[in-house]
């Protein structure tokens, strides 16, 4: 067996209310490809990013080859060889290619202070070469390039300081199979180079082919570590949710079910340069899942629904009231519900108290003659739910960017479901919870079936669609790829082969 | 960040507004008199109708504030519905056509304001501002073919105190019953708080600004009104650095720059107060120094930013709120 | 909002030598129409000078803006920096000469707008509502300097015959150029300009990448004073004496080259911000030279479409941003 050259010693690290990192300890050997796997939330891009330098543990040591390493920053930790691809970072987009590269560490380039743009292109082209890159058009800014390119460019950052330790966040979902190809092919000339790497992703089979050892986090906690041929996808899995999928996480049962009416219908729908011709129709307590790769368009769905996004063509009809939506105030109107992606910047109000969160859906409802809101029947309905939903929080008048993430989406969903809403679209709504919360927004779920409400669920953890839906559509590129009932061929490896 | 104990943001606008009242009125105390010259009754009725014309404007603004918006182009506004509700009065004869006429023409340049910052996505400190100069140099254009236009005598009777309170309070009420206890209020706080989440919720963001800005610019109008009737004509010096008094009243009322639930009807009414204390106490302790009148508003403005930006309990997401408000056009 | 399925469009070649021809072509036609609409007055040659000279120390001002913009922030105090800084300009170029008139101008321009920067920098005011308190208070101080009888000699006078040729053609063309040339190297070859850029297109990439945030802003704050007192330096050497006033009227001063920065930054797709800034200062100018010749009275009515162009060109340049505008 190799030398280790990291070893991670009872790291933690808080974000406010939640423990993102707790006594995390690892150890990475030279010319090991490491795989770190866990639902969202579970704290593997925190620990990622504190080896990468970007945050600072709270507490706990790291070695490098044995000798103490705390990174100040990014750049610090690029000077240690040390380089990573986060997941959702972009590069700057009113900058060339060559000039994304090399940001920050110009200085080898420059001449009394002038840099010269054919030394860092020359540089860059080097690299891309030696390490088998495709590469993009060098002096062109980098705003006006595909999500695929873009990657492939922050790659590059990443391997330009020579990496000992390369820390891939998420980046195979971006790239097409033949970029993906590219990318195994990188990681074997690394590994054989004595290079270390660790990876995150979430499609499990692709970390079985290709890790050498695999690290289970859930809740913040190393739970697991496997040698990548030793063990199998189920194993993983198992060890990531923390008990056997089905039973009462998910729905219990195997058969697709729902009311008759027909709540929605979407025909044709296109979103210029998101969409492309999608129509589905949803029922009366229908669960709708749509799962797919990250740029598949599947987020893009719920923004059209919900009359976010101007639509190129096709309609999308709210059947009961007999009318297109076409903004979002229409669809508040009309009593759809829509719970977004990204809680704190999308959903939430977060310098705002709960109560302020909580009624914002319900303003219109509660409004009387000449408009009349009293502030009585504010704090009647938010006390009312916030017990109900046993919401964590010292008053209603607490400032929600206090609360946990747990606490903040129940708020984010609960608001909608006091509203009795015909549809509810739920963007990845069990994003960054833990386990505990997620079970109760699962039950949630399943009431607001019962009571017959439609609901889109958009998510990229494929279990948690799998679990709860009737239906499933599979995306990619913007378009309906598959279409499948619940039942005998609901499986992942069923999704996967639609999906890629 | 230090921590201050919960409310203090909604009680140092108290603080302030009484401090700076007790010293004012210390300072302008007569040796050979022995009056406090603050508290004379002609002093009185000045401040008083300064601070009510302050208040009407300021109602209308708070609605842009809240968002997290400003309207830099009141004062113009006044000084344009002034003077064409004037002048439309003369030159048609009939003097009570002066109230419709500069209510129109503020609302007019409001819903201008809002639909081009909805619409356009243009910042609306670079809007105001712009048209901040381009209205004065209408105005000032006008008023060089009109000269001063004076109050018709049939209007003279609106300058009684009984009447003009009435209205005054009138106004207040039904502004602050808007702002507080109807949607258009609430939904302009939440777009202050978090614009995205807003829409993301189904406000309607486009509209919840042009009615602000509707609301700004017909506040303005009325503000006009309020002016030629105290005053008894228009006049060159009509609304000059009347925005900035506004602001600065809203501020120091405790409102944040970034608007949201911070904003609250009486802190409007406080800072009014408050602003138009100082101006009229700096004036009385040093006569005609407009010069240090002027710098004191402008440290008391950064003062109470600082001060405000430093005790809010915000979350470190203050650096998003420079690239949201700047002259950021760039490329993409 | 996510770029999506966007495509890459390399294939649409964008030929920034060919624009550059035709837009000055282009100039050309509209400036020989304009001259033969006003009878031979608008090119007559001392005209054009005028236009020329009086273009020169706004587009320094506009150069310092198109820093502040691309990194995302705002100044509208460098109108009464830019008085402050010419006072000093003023006094210590009449007595001790040149040197004094350079570097009265550029030091006080530049501790200036470093101070703003500072305070941009650690209090997390918006820059447009800090630098308008700002701004009055350095026109309170100015006129100040400018009524108080110790410093009103100094800074109430005239700068001395014998110092005035940095605002004289054609010294200050030869500085225009200089100007050029070091704002083109600080905005698109050092590793400063480099992160100034990133900052403004996304604060979170470049922290993460290791640009020291706080210490870009600062160097914005002194390469834009550094502008800001090279404007002073040439508008005190021209104008000969520089008035104050108080009610924001020095914000007013900045408008124009507020006008030249945006339209600038809508041109910046075909030629480089930099070198269309001179060219933009120029139009402006020329457009309201010609308004004067055609009669259209100054301070009123050329005001209002001064507010018109503002408008016009932050709509023009604002149409492509996405998300939050406040």
């Amino acid at each position: 067996m190799s030398a280790p050259i990291l070893e991670i010693r009872g790291l933690n690290k808080r974000f406010g209310p939640t423990q993102a990192n707790r006594h995390i300890d690892l150890t990475l050997r030279e010319g090991e490809i490491r795989g770190l796997i866990g639902e969202n939330g579970s704290g593997k891009s925190t620990l990622m990013s504190q080896i990468a330098g970007i945050h600072i543990p709270d507490s706990g040591e790291m070695r490098v080859r044995g000798k103490a390493y705390r990174p100040r920053d990014a750049l610090d930790a690029y000077e240690q060889n040390i380089s990573m691809v986060l997941q959702e970072l972009g590069v700057i987009g009113n900058l060339p290619v060559a000039v994304n590269v090399f940001l920050g560490r110009t200085g080898r380039f420059t001449k009394c202070g002038i840099v010269s743009r054919k030394a860092v292109s020359r540089a860059t082209e080097e690299l891309f070469t030696k390490w088998g890159l495709p590469m993009p058009p060098l002096n062109q800014f980098t705003g006006d390039m595909m999500i695929e390119t873009r990657k492939i460019i922050e790659l590059a950052r990443a391997l330009s300081v020579d990496p000992d330790i390369l820390l891939l966040d998420e980046i195979t979902q971006s790239l097409s199979l033949n970029n993906r190809q590219k990318l195994y092919e990188l990681l074997e000339k690394l590994k054989s180079l004595g290079r270390s790497v660790i990876v995150i992703t979430h499609d499990v089979e692709e970390m079985l082919r290709i890790t050498d050892t695999i690290t289970v986090l859930r809740d913040g906690e190393v739970v697991g570590e496997t040698v990548s041929s030793g063990t199998t996808a189920d194993e993983v899995k198992r060890m990531m949710v923390g008990r056997e999928i089905g039973g009462d996480y998910y729905r219990a049962d195997n058969r697709p079910e729902h009311g008759d009416e027909l709540v929605l219908s979407v025909k044709n729908l296109s979103v210029a340069g998101e969409l492309d011709d999608i129509s589905f129709d949803v029922f009366a307590g229908e669960i709708l899942g749509f799962c797919g790769l990250s740029d598949s368009g599947i987020h893009s769905v719920g923004r059209a629904v919900f009359g976010l996004s101007k639509a190129a063509a096709g309609s999308v009809r709210l059947v009961a009231r007999d009318m297109d939506i076409t903004s979002p105030a229409q669809a508040l109107e009309n009593n759809i519900g829509y719970v977004p992606k990204d809680r704190d910047t999308e959903a939430l109000m977060i310098d705002a108290s709960v109560l302020e969160n909580f009624v914002l859906p319900s303003l219109g409802k509660l409004a009387g003659a000449m408009g009349f809101i009293s502030s009585g029947s504010l704090k009647r309905l938010a006390s009312e739910r916030v017990a109900k939903l046993s919401i964590k929080c010292e008053d209603i008048a607490q400032r929600v960017g206090e609360l946990s993430g747990g606490n903040k989406q129940k708020i984010n969903l609960g608001r909608w479901l006091v509203k009795d809403p015909s549809l509810l679209i739920l963007d990845c709504p069990t994003r960054g919870v833990d386990v505990g919360v997620k079970a109760y927004l699962y039950s949630l779920m399943k009431e607001a079936k019962r009571n017959g409400i439609a609901i889109l669920l958009i998510s990229d953890e494929l279990p948690e669609v799998l679990g709860m839906a009737d239906r499933l559509i599979v995306m990619k590129g913007g378009r309906v790829t598959g279409m499948i009932d619940r039942g005998e061929a609901f499986t992942e490896q069923a999704v996967i082969e639609v999906m890629i | 960040m230090k921590k201050f104990p919960p409310g203090f943001q909604d009680i140092v606008p108290f603080i302030a507004f009484f401090a700076i009242f007790i010293f004012f009125m210390i300072a302008s105390h007569d040796e050979r008199t022995g009056a406090f010259r603050m508290l004379t009754a002609l002093n009185l009725r000045t401040v008083l109708d300064q601070t009510m014309l302050t208040i009407v404007v300021a109602c209308g603004v708070l609605f842009v504030v809240a968002q997290g918006s400003i309207d830099l182009s009141v004062g113009v506004n006044l000084a344009l519905s002034g003077v064409i509700g004037m002048w439309a009065a003369h030159a048609a004869g009939v003097p009570f056509l002066v109230i419709p006429v500069s209510l129109l023409v503020g609302l007019a340049a409001g819903v201008f304001n809002g639909v081009i910052v909805s619409r356009f996505k243009v910042p609306s400190f670079m809007l105001t501002l712009a048209m901040l100069i381009g209205i004065r140099g209408l105005v000032n254009y006008i008023q060089t073919k009109t000269h001063a236009q004076r109050l018709p005598d049939e209007l003279l009777f609106l300058n009684t105190p009984a009447v003009k309170t009435a209205i005054f309070i009138a106004i207040v009420l039904i502004m602050a019953y808007v702002f507080e206890f109807t949607r258009t209020g609430r939904y302009g706080r939440a777009i202050g708080e978090n614009e995205t989440a807003a829409r993301f919720v189904g406000v309607p963001v486009g509209k919840m600004k042009i009615v602000a800005f509707a609301l700004s610019g017909l506040m303005a109008g009325m503000g006009a009104l309020f002016y030629v009737v105290t005053v008894g004509s228009t006049s060159q010096q009509m609304g000059v650095f009347l925005e900035m008094r506004v602001v600065m009243a809203i501020f120091l009322g405790g409102v944040l720059v970034t608007g949201g639930f911070s904003a609250r009807f009486y802190k409007i009414l406080l800072g009014s107060f408050s602003i138009q204390i100082i101006i009229n106490g700096l004036a009385l302790v040093n006569k005609s120094d407009a010069l240090i009148s002027q710098s004191v508003q402008g440290l008391l403005l950064l003062l109470i930013l600082l001060v405000s930006s430093l005790a809010g309990k915000r979350t470190a997401r203050g650096d998003d709120d420079h690239t949201a408000t700047s002259g950021q056009v760039g490329p993409r | 909002m996510r770029k999506g399925l966007s495509i890459d469009r390399d294939e649409k070649w964008r030929t920034p030598a060919l624009f550059f021809i035709l837009f000055i072509v282009a100039l050309a036609v509209v400036a020989a129409i304009a001259h033969f609409l006003t009878g031979g007055m608008f090119l007559e040659a001392r005209n054009a000078q005028v236009i020329l000279s009086n273009s020169i120390y706004p587009t320094f001002i506009a150069w310092g803006l198109c820093f502040l913009f691309a990194c995302g922030y705002t100044d509208l105090s460098l109108g009464a920096v830019v008085i402050l800084g010419s006072f000093a300009s003023c006094a210590f170029g009449n007595l001790y000469g040149y040197p004094g008139v350079v570097l009265g101008g550029l030091i006080t321009g530049t501790l200036l707008v470093f101070v703003n920067f500072t305070i941009f920098a650690f209090a997390k005011i918006p820059s447009w509502i800090a630098s308008i308190s700002l701004a009055i208070i350095y026109e309170a101080v100015a006129i100040f300097l400018r009524t108080n009888s110790v410093t009103k000699p100094y800074v109430d006078a005239e700068l001395s015959r014998n110092f005035r040729e940095l605002g004289q053609f054609p010294v200050n063309v030869i500085l225009l150029v200089v100007f050029l040339v070091i704002a083109y190297f600080l905005y698109n070859r050092t590793a400063v300009g480099m992160n100034i850029r990133a900052v403004g297109e996304n604060k979170e990439v470049s922290r993460v990448l290791g640009v020291n945030i706080p210490g870009t802003l600062l160097w914005v704050g002194l390469i834009c004073g550094l502008f800001s007192g090279a404007a002073s330096v040439v508008q005190q050497s021209y104008n000969v004496k520089t008035f104050a006033m108080a009610g924001m009227t020095s914000i007013v001063l900045l408008f124009k080259p507020l006008a030249i920065a945006l339209l600038a930054q809508i041109l910046q797709k075909w030629i480089d911000i930099i070198i269309a800034v001179p060219f933009c200062s120029l139009i402006i100018y020329a457009v309201f030279n010609l308004m004067t010749l055609f009669g259209v009275p100054s301070g009123t009515l050329q005001d209002v479409f001064l507010g018109v162009f503002l408008i016009v060109f932050g709509i023009g340049g604002q149409k492509k941003t996405r998300g939050v505008v406040k």
